[in-house]
């Protein structure tokens, strides 16, 4: 299988790394204990194990050497203490606590089965543009995508009604599969968005100005490919048909019917939570509540609302938030043994050592985030490896929002990068049979250009992220 | 095998959906709070203390329970194209090298920690509604040994799936993409 021959490739790597770190040094330091912690992190991620616990497991290991006093009773060792005080600093951050609730959201949207009407709205709506369909799933899974924040959920549900309708409608199966992935997976980058919420958390940014700053950025990623599809139907219009009649002439009183039942109180619950927090009337942690709270009546409104739904919805979000706040306790353990056996300091003086530009650093960082994001999910970069980075944006200049605003973007990138792309698999799982796993990832290569192209110009136009922050909060 | 296995993965979910209603309360308080706050102009000295701790009541007691519907991200990149009995050994030597120190350590000392808070009768510093802190230092030892004992219930499934081949089943549970309902969704939408 590819697949696991990538993996054993990257592990064969990690390994070789590995030694060769320990054997040019002249002598063993704790710090170089430190780098080793770190290098086997990935290959111990990569064995398949919860990474909460490995975390956990590997910064007890390496923090008992570390505490190590010669003569010292084996259980008065400090690491064991450590491990209680940093489960009890995630339980009393008070930043993490709004991830329940915009999870919580995510699952009540998703449950009131808004999303095929919303798509069937929007694709009336934009029959006159070229590659209609292909515009219309883009700004559905946009909407829905922002709204819920849930990549797989998105994509699947995508691929099960926008997938066949582009089928039918004759579209490329390459751009069709291209549209839906890089679409779904814009939920994690334009807010609310849970991993701009973790990357403050980490980075001890702002929230309220990470969502400021990734607004503009998730906005023109989505135009960038909106503009992407209706240059192709333009250039070569076997690829994206126009639609029968029969399914675009609609009086236009019913289209306007259409748009305000689905895409209206969507939108609308969208803009109230971003906007409140935005405009610093309520914290994330409010509006996300008050976001809860409308997306239950939202979820009544359409009379989608079962017991059995909104229960579902509760037990789901334990469980993704356990999953989540588990992961920073492994985290914060395996961060805080790091830091005491100087493993920081080291890699510092280390990158330092190259004397790059800004610009060089941030290419490195980016390149490396990007490498790793091949194998890893985005939350375990967010927590694990983005932190080391951290300490060193004073030196280069870097400003941290900013810096997390080219993570998110990299992020959208290495999720729809083949072989490991999450997002193909869940096309996959619910697309006809004959659309191939290679068909979905040729599709979706052009959208990585893309992206790549939107951290370009976030990097040369920094002003595209920072400019509303700047604006609403000097 | 599957008796005790399964009894322990009940006893997890069971906590784990009693905690997961938190999540109703937490909303609650938050929305009561910004009301009372923008409308009734009286903010609540307690919203802020209630709130981190029916988020934190909320994501460890549901430890266990994600532990034992597999929901913990893990990076299965390679794992998945292992075979089951291989996937079951590196399980079984990584829970004891790394889970059982680690959620040892958090059950064992978090009962020290809890008893400390206790004693002095401890109280929350953030906010002037002096709500009792060692409830919440409760929950730590208590969530670490029922993590504690899914983690025994997965080492058992280890073993199981080492001597017969194949992973044991799991409890059914809601997931986060109901294929049925997915596709019965779709097909009355495209009949409309």
């Amino acid at each position: 299988m590819k697949q696991a021959r990538f993996g054993l490739a990257f592990l064969a790597l990690m390994g070789v790394g590995i030694v060769a770190l320990l054997l040019v040094p002249d002598q063993i330091t704790r710090g170089h204990l430190g780098l080793l912690m770190l290098g086997l992190i990935v290959v111990a991620i990569l064995l398949g194990f919860p990474t909460a616990f490995t975390l956990m497991g590997l910064g007890m290991v390496f923090g008992f050497i570390a505490f190590y006093r010669p003569g010292q009773p084996f259980f008065a060792n400090p690491i064991f203490d450590q491990m209680v005080l940093r489960t009890f600093g995630v339980m009393t951050n008070d930043v993490v606590i709004s991830v329940p609730l915009f999870v919580f959201m995510g699952y009540l949207v998703e449950r009131a089965n808004v999303i095929d009407r919303l798509f069937h709205a929007l694709q009336v709506a934009m029959h006159r543009v070229p590659g209609s369909l292909g515009v219309a799933t883009i700004a559905t899974c946009t909407l829905f995508a922002t709204a819920t924040g849930i990549i797989g959920a998105t994509v699947t549900l995508m691929g099960l009604l926008a997938l066949p309708a582009m089928l039918r409608a004759g579209y490329d199966v390459k751009l069709s599969a291209g549209v839906i992935t890089a679409g779904g997976c814009l939920g994690i980058l334009i807010p609310p968005s849970v991993m701009l919420i973790l990357y403050g958390a980490t980075a001890g940014v702002s929230v309220v100005q990470l969502y400021a700053g990734a607004m503009l950025p998730g906005l023109m990623l989505a135009l960038f490919y909106v503009a992407y599809v209706i240059v192709r139907a333009q250039l070569n219009p076997a690829l994206a048909p126009k639609l029968a009649a029969e399914h675009t002439e609609v009086p236009l009183a019913q289209v306007a019917k259409m748009l305000a039942t689905s895409f209206l109180p969507l939108t609308l619950l969208i803009l109230a939570v971003l906007g409140s927090i935005v405009a610093g009337i309520a914290t994330p942690t409010e509006a996300a509540a008050i976001g809860a709270l409308g997306a239950v009546l939202l979820a009544m409104g359409y009379r989608k609302l079962t017991w059995a739904r909104f229960k579902e919805s509760v037990f789901l979000t334990a469980r993704t938030t356990a999953m989540v706040c588990w992961l920073l306790v492994g985290s914060s353990l395996f961060a805080a043994t790091f830091a005491l056996l100087g493993g920081q300091a080291l890699l510092d003086g280390w990158i330092k050592g190259f004397n790059l530009s800004p610009t060089g650093f941030l290419i490195l960082s980016q390149v490396i985030i990007f490498l790793l994001g091949w194998p890893l999910e985005w939350t375990e970069i967010i927590v694990i490896f983005v932190p080391i980075f951290l300490p060193l944006l004073a030196h280069f200049n870097v400003d941290p929002l900013f810096f997390g605003l080219l993570v998110a973007l990299n992020l959208q990138a290495a999720f729809l990068s083949p072989p490991v792309a999450m997002a193909a698999f869940y096309l996959k799982g619910v697309a006809p049979p004959h659309v191939t796993l290679g068909q979905i990832f040729h599709g979706m290569m052009p959208f990585m250009v893309i992206q790549v192209l939107a951290m370009v110009v976030l990097y040369v136009f920094p002003q595209v992220g920072l400019w509303l922050p700047q604006v609403l909060y000097r | 095998m599957s008796s005790p296995l399964h009894a322990i993965d009940r006893l997890s979910a069971w906590a784990g959906k009693a905690a997961a209603w938190c999540i109703v309360a937490l909303t609650a308080v938050v929305c009561y709070d910004v009301v009372a706050r923008y409308v009734f102009n009286a903010p609540t000295q307690w919203g802020f203390d209630v709130a981190y701790m029916l988020y934190a009541t909320l994501f460890m007691m549901a430890g266990a329970y994600t532990l034992s519907r597999n929901g913990h991200v893990r990076g299965d990149v390679l794992y998945r194209f292992l075979s089951p009995r291989t996937q079951a050994a590196l399980d079984l030597g990584l829970y004891l090298l790394f889970f059982v120190p680690g959620i040892l350590a958090l059950a064992w000392f978090g009962i020290g920690f809890a008893q400390e808070s206790w004693i002095m009768a401890e109280r929350s510093q953030t906010s002037a509604s002096n709500i009792p802190l060692y409830p919440l230092k409760m929950i730590i030892p208590v969530a670490g040994a029922l993590v504690l004992l899914q983690g025994l219930a997965e080492i058992l499934r280890c073993v199981s799936c080492l001597r017969h081949g194949a992973w044991p089943p799991r409890l059914h549970d809601v997931e986060e993409v109901d294929l049925e309902e997915l596709r019965q969704l779709t097909q009355d939408g495209s009949a409309r």
